[in-house]
């Protein structure tokens, strides 16, 4: 009961931020252009334009438009909700919230796995309604049901958890929702994708095997949503995933992550 | 019976990330609260209240010593079902409005969906503030939310009641309320710990205090004996020649004013009555004498005036 009071509070503090309805605008317009600007007739000329036969150009058609669909809401989630989350654990922590919530019979790992599975069940939910919605439409309109393209929904809500592990812990340090926020991004948006593309890029200009090492070891300890995002693009066109270990050792930054969290904020003086 | 007792409570907090130095906001700090009773913390600003009250919640960790409540170590968080707090300077999330501020946290403590419904309901006419319950909190009034703060604290039907300089940012009226609500609670039964700056109104409705000067305790008692200990009585006599003045001065440590008039401070009958007979036996008339009880503001101002 108090689990779950705490959980749908983080659902309340999240449609109170306007960023997150942002989220449900930009994805209810991605849903309607799909529901009709995207009819069967021009499917069938685009299909026609490809010169593929019949039925095979029109499940390609469809994997291309779940692929860019892939990376829209990948897009949509790093910036809309991880910014949207990031100031969950700093205004929990003002002074005079702070002191009422851990006065109640709540133990303090409760209130911050509490914390962390909203978040994630938020997420959850708004790409189901995202992809969901995109999935059913493309399905009826083409007849090819792709049922890959949901383990999308899966995906991104595991990328999104990694991140948001960091994001907790960063703001129980800092108690800053910009600094949350900047971290998160940085990584996300720079860090991964450069180091996802290290050998073929950093790699050719240094070839001190020392400095590969290092590099290679943040490779390896960092959470890598560039690679997850791959692999989930790879499930979808049927190519073969090479290795899940961005994905393993991914899970492992997050589980070492959120016991950290655990373990400062139960031991801290508020 | 006690419900909270601690015994040699210490806690020292660093004064800044990178500084050695310490704060040390309690100091082997030893007191019980007995049921039933209205107990009230008092002590100047950084004196420590707000971190007793912190420690005795599970809020902030003590440095050293023991706590118990009901009876148990606090380590066992179950105690907290049955205590209500009123934090100072609270803020409810600003999205809530009055009735879901009083749901969530209802539901935190613990109670059923139910009981949180009714109580709701009753706490908010008690504080009076049913016609604002639909309003979002960020539009209210400071008064307004000390007074939602204070249905909060009480939604869970606690048995001690923690409640941090409550009648902050009330006005007058409203003050009256908060000690007449105070009364009604321990009419039921409850312990409240009250820390407070207004002295007056902590001598309004408090059965015990303790005075707290830089995280020691340099006095605790029941109100009237505390502030009995220094009762002043001011003679008024026929004129006091020299020789008597000179004992009045150094045997009896009296203040003397005129030779008509003078002070003396004593809680003991017998001492006053000694007095007296001194003062016949010199061929003083005595003309009127007059107990002026000590306010709990002069006993705190003195206490604390004289250790800074
Ligand atoms: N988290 C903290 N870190 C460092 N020092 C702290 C912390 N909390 C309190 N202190 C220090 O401990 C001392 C006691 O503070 P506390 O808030 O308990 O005082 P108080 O008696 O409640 O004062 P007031 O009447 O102003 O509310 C102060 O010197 C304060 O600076
Ligand atoms: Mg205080």
């Amino acid at each position: 009961m108090i689990f779950s009071t705490l959980i749908l509070n983080t659902f309340r503090e999240a449609a109170a931020k306007k960023i997150f309805l942002g989220f449900f605008a930009i994805s209810t317009i991605i849903i309607l252009v799909f529901l009709f600007l995207i009819n069967v007739d021009s499917v069938d000329g685009m299909v026609d334009m490809m010169e593929s036969s019949g039925e095979e150009g029109v499940k390609n058609l469809v994997i291309g438009f779940e692929v860019a669909m892939i990376n829209i809401s990948y897009l949509l989630v790093i910036t809309f909700c991880f910014i949207s989350v990031s100031s969950f654990i700093p205004s929990m922590l003002e002074k005079g919230n702070i002191d009422l919530l851990l006065s109640k019979p709540v133990s303090r790992s409760k209130i911050l796995i509490a914390k962390f599975t909203g978040g994630v069940l938020l997420i959850f939910i708004s790409l189901t309604y995202l992809i969901g919605f995109v999935w059913l439409i493309l399905s009826i309109k083409s007849g090819f049901w792709h049922i890959p393209f949901l383990y999308t929904i899966f995906w991104l809500t595991l990328s999104f958890a990694i991140i948001y592990s960091l994001i907790i812990f960063i703001g129980l340090i800092s108690q800053s929702t910009i600094l949350s926020i900047l971290i998160s991004l940085f990584l996300v948006f720079i860090v991964c994708p450069v180091l996802y593309v290290r050998e073929a890029t950093i790699f050719t200009f240094v070839s001190n095997t020392a400095v590969q090492f290092i590099i290679n070891f943040f490779y390896y300890i960092l959470p890598k949503t560039t690679d997850i995002n791959q692999i989930t693009t790879d499930i979808i066109t049927g190519k073969k995933v090479e290795s899940y270990m961005p994905v393993i050792s991914s899970v492992l930054f997050m589980l070492v992550t959120l016991s950290a969290s655990i373990f400062y904020f139960r031991k801290k003086d508020y | 019976m006690s419900v909270i007792t601690t015994k040699n409570l210490s806690k020292e907090f660093s004064s800044g990330k990178f500084s050695k130095e310490k704060i040390q906001a309690l100091n082997n700090f030893t007191f019980e609260v007995e049921g039933g009773e209205i107990f009230g913390l008092l002590g100047p600003n950084g004196a420590g209240k707000t971190t007793l009250i912190k420690i005795l919640l599970g809020i902030t960790f003590p440095t050293s010593g023991e706590i118990q409540i009901f009876g148990k170590n606090i380590s066992d968080e179950s105690y907290k079902t049955k205590v209500g707090y009123l934090p100072e300077s609270h803020k409810f999330p600003n999205y809530f409005n009055g009735e879901e501020v009083l749901h969530f946290f209802g539901m935190l403590s613990g109670i059923s969906k139910a009981e949180v419904k009714k109580k709701t309901d009753e706490y908010l006419k008690l504080v009076d503030m049913e016609k604002w319950r639909k309003t979002k909190i960020r539009k209210y009034s400071k008064g307004m939310l000390q007074r939602l703060g204070l249905a909060q604290s009480m939604l869970n039907n606690p048995d001690i009641i923690f409640l941090d300089e409550p009648t902050d940012g009330v006005d007058p009226i409203g003050r009256k309320e908060i000690r007449d609500i105070l009364i009604r609670l321990k009419e039921e039964g409850k312990t409240i710990f009250l820390n407070s700056h207004l002295l007056s109104e902590v001598e309004l409705v408090c059965d015990r205090v303790a005075i707290l000067n830089k995280g020691v305790l340099i006095k605790s008692g029941r109100v009237d004996e505390i502030t009995a200990v220094s009762d002043n009585y001011i003679f008024n006599t026929t004129e006091i020649d020299e020789s008597v003045m000179h004992s009045l001065l150094s045997v009896y440590k009296s203040i003397i004013k005129s030779k008509h008039e003078f002070y003396y401070s004593t809680d003991s009958p017998e001492d006053l009555n000694k007095l007296i007979d001194f003062l016949r036996q010199n061929k003083v008339l005595i003309l009127s004498i007059t107990r002026e009880k000590n306010s709990l503001e002069d006993l705190f101002i003195n206490l604390i005036g004289s250790r800074n």
